[in-house]
């Protein structure tokens, strides 16, 4: 793979040069004076395209916003409202690692980063049993996490605010969402007080493999700042945050029974859509240049 | 210019595509596929479902019994309606005034549901009817001697109802009009001599009082008139043919004492029954049998044999049709305390594939249906925080059914 990538590379420095040459051999050279603009013009136009390869990750926090509310408890004699979940963002951390691609042209990025994204979501919710005896009742927590693996890929548009050493950036794009895989994990405690006393307890967690109870993709929105540093030797440290607009719903509107293990326990699934915000870093290697010393003109 | 255009078309394509794939909510899917467990809050409620039958509205009545004190002899009536998506929408927890003991099965006739219960002070028994709508349950005494209602069934516009001399110790299968005047009736005895005590004080009292086992009674008519019960006759659970006259049954697939008998009892036609039955806590299903003449033994009519399910299993069995295939669908109870349900072939008798609802709590079978829309309903009881019984009801698509008969 390295090979392949060393001759892409030689493919295309030697491509470049000769460009130049090419460029250089049809000149005037009698013109010598306006030789020196010349060549800071075609720098110029050089340095107006770019191909950047470049490696990310970092961790996530995840929301979820409920569309439609779903329940296997249909309460008789008090109000489901009661039962309901609730459910806590940003609380559980997942990961991410990002390839990046990006064509830059006059300061405008086109950029298509596939994602494999891990993404956290816990929500609970408490059921009660009284007695008129006040001490005789029991109380259930039902705590679920949802763990999902996803590959996204999104498609953006970068703009470079700056063409220094530094350049920040805004990012805007439109991503769609694979579901690779999925886990829930739900976890019973309560306390009993109909024995006679206050008995706590905390079952052993449920792990269940919960792919069909999601939709098999998602799309959203994605937007995001980012910076680059150039460190001079033609790499770029990047640093980036961006935050994923869930636009569909991650559930499976058909499958949201389908697992007996749960729908025993339970739970089903809400209609959900889910937004992610990530805080990655990483390094972009330029894929064009314009002499077999490896030189961007990119310096500054 | 143009480029731009292109820029623009390309992402509003790329979006309308990417929205054009997502998911998208579908009501017919949520009353395809739901799990449903109707809870009550109260710790010394108890429900526990007998049948289920579904409304023309896609909803579901569901005729259960209920604790009604600590004190009280025999279970109270309780109804309940759920919506297509399995939403509770009406319960009538009916007085004990009215009537006790609820017995199934739940039958459609006209406009209303009916069912059998009991006179809390006679014992009489009583024919009750309830709207699709549960708006009210009115109750109309049988026209006759008949008392502990055991099991009933539907047809020909008559009721067929097994119920229990406690007097003179006779199972009494009995046809009944709408109204509650009795056609036929002839009681059967259940066996004298020493073990008379203990079968039935014991076997059936504590059936009705709730206090031991719940036997299968079943009672029916096949297609040239004979009618069957399964119930205890002459000391044995037995499966008995009768014209509801002759003072002896035509046929009889004895059981062996409260040892062996038959737990499930579903006629397919012609001489042929789908069957499942219990022999010393071993339990055999035996879908498609034909029952020979000369009062057999039900202990020689073999079957599967099914370890996975609890000593002397409670089993319900229905006819089930896809699009391409007659089923017979088995339910039991297993000892990982799930609704375990065995798909066979109708006609050849193949096992095809098993499914296991419920998780975590306990889960007991009571009833499963077909449904309108070709999918299966299963009511069943429940044990939230594995203590407080609760009528729960599981439906499965038609797509899922045909997954499971296609395996």
């Amino acid at each position: 793979m390295k090979r392949r990538y060393l001759v892409l590379l030689c493919f295309l420095i030697a491509a470049t040069v000769n460009a130049q040459e090419k460029k250089r051999s049809g000149s005037d050279k009698k013109r010598k004076s306006a030789a020196y603009n010349k060549k800071a013009k075609e720098d110029d136009k050089f340095l107006e395209k770019q191909w950047w390869l470049g490696f990310k990750a970092g961790p996530n926090l995840s929301k979820v916003s409920v569309d439609k509310t779903y329940a296997v408890v249909s309460p008789t004699n008090y109000d489901a409202s009661s039962i309901g979940k609730t459910y806590k963002n940003f609380s559980l951390m997942g990961s991410q690692a990002t390839l990046e691609v990006s064509f830059y042209f006059k300061g405008f990025l086109i950029s298509f980063q596939p994602t494999y994204q891990r993404s956290r979501f816990e929500y609970s919710n408490q059921f009660n049993w009284m007695d008129t005896i006040p001490e005789h009742n029991v109380t259930l927590n039902y705590h679920q996490e949802q763990k999902l693996s996803y590959a996204v890929l999104p498609l953006l548009v970068k703009y470079d605010f700056l063409h220094g050493r530094l350049r920040p950036y805004v990012q805007l794009g439109i991503y769609s969402a694979l579901l690779l895989d999925a886990t829930t994990i739900v976890t019973v405690s309560g306390v009993d007080q109909a024995s006679g006393g206050a008995n706590e307890f905390k079952n052993e967690p449920i792990i269940v493999g919960s792919k069909d109870l999601f939709a098999k993709s998602h799309w959203g929105l994605l937007g995001g700042v980012g910076l680059n540093y150039n460190l001079g030797n033609n790499v770029r440290l990047n640093f980036d945050v961006s935050y994923k607009y869930g636009m569909s719903n991650i559930s499976s509107t058909k499958n949201r029974y389908s697992s007996d293990r749960l729908s025993g326990v339970g739970d089903a699934m809400d209609d959900l859509t889910l937004d992610n915000v990530a805080v990655t870093l990483g390094c972009l290697f330029p894929l064009r240049f314009l002499s077999s010393g490896f030189k961007t003109l990119d310096k500054k | 210019m143009l480029k731009k255009y292109y820029s623009l078309l390309l992402f509003v394509l790329g979006v309308s595509l990417l929205s054009g794939c997502s998911e998208k909510s579908n009501p017919s899917f949520d009353q395809q596929n739901f799990a449903s467990i109707f809870d009550n809050s109260k710790f010394d409620a108890s429900y526990f479902p007998i049948d289920m039958r579904e409304t023309p509205d896609g909803g579901y009545i569901v005729l259960g019994g209920r604790r009604l004190s600590e004190n009280s002899d025999f279970a109270g009536i309780y109804l309940l309606k759920a919506d297509q998506y399995g939403k509770f929408v009406k319960e009538i927890e009916v007085p004990a005034s009215t009537g006790v003991y609820p017995v199934g099965k739940l039958m459609e006739y006209q406009t209303k549901y009916y069912f059998f219960c009991m006179d809390a002070q006679t014992l009489q028994a009583q024919i009750a009817n309830v709207d699709a709508l549960l708006e009210a349950v009115s109750v109309t005494p049988v026209q006759g001697d008949l008392t502990y209602p055991a099991a009933a069934s539907f047809a020909n516009n008559n009721f067929i109802l097994l119920s229990y001399n406690n007097n003179d110790k006779l199972s009494v299968i009995s046809v009944l009009n709408t109204d509650g005047g009795i056609l036929k009736s002839k009681g059967y005895d259940i066996g004298v001599g020493s073990d008379d005590e203990i079968i039935t004080e014991k076997y059936v009292i504590e059936h009705y009082l709730r206090t031991g086992r719940q036997w299968p009674f079943e009672a029916g008519v096949m297609a040239n008139g004979v009618y069957y019960f399964n119930g205890f006759y002459n000391y044995t659970f037995s499966l008995v043919f009768t014209d509801a006259a002759s003072d002896d049954p035509s046929n009889v697939a004895q059981g062996q004492s409260d040892k062996g008998g038959l737990s499930g009892v579903s006629y397919l036609g012609a001489n042929k029954f789908a069957l499942s039955r219990f022999s010393y806590g071993n339990n055999y299903f035996l879908p498609g049998k034909d029952i020979p003449g000369g009062d057999p033994a039900s202990s020689d009519f073999g079957g599967f044999t099914l370890p996975e399910l609890v000593p002397d299993a409670p089993v319900k069995i229905l006819q089930a049709k896809t699009d391409t295939k007659n089923a017979l669908v088995y339910a039991s109870n297993t000892k990982s305390k799930q609704i375990g349900l065995y798909f066979y072939e109708q006609e050849t008798g193949t096992f095809i594939s098993s499914r296991y609802l419920g998780f975590s709590n306990p889960y007991e079978i009571s009833s499963l249906i077909q449904t309108s829309d070709g999918g299966l309903a299963v009511c069943g009881t429940t044990y939230l925080a594995g203590r407080f019984p609760r009528i729960c009801i599981f439906k499965i698509s038609k797509d899922e059914l045909n997954g499971q008969l296609s395996k």
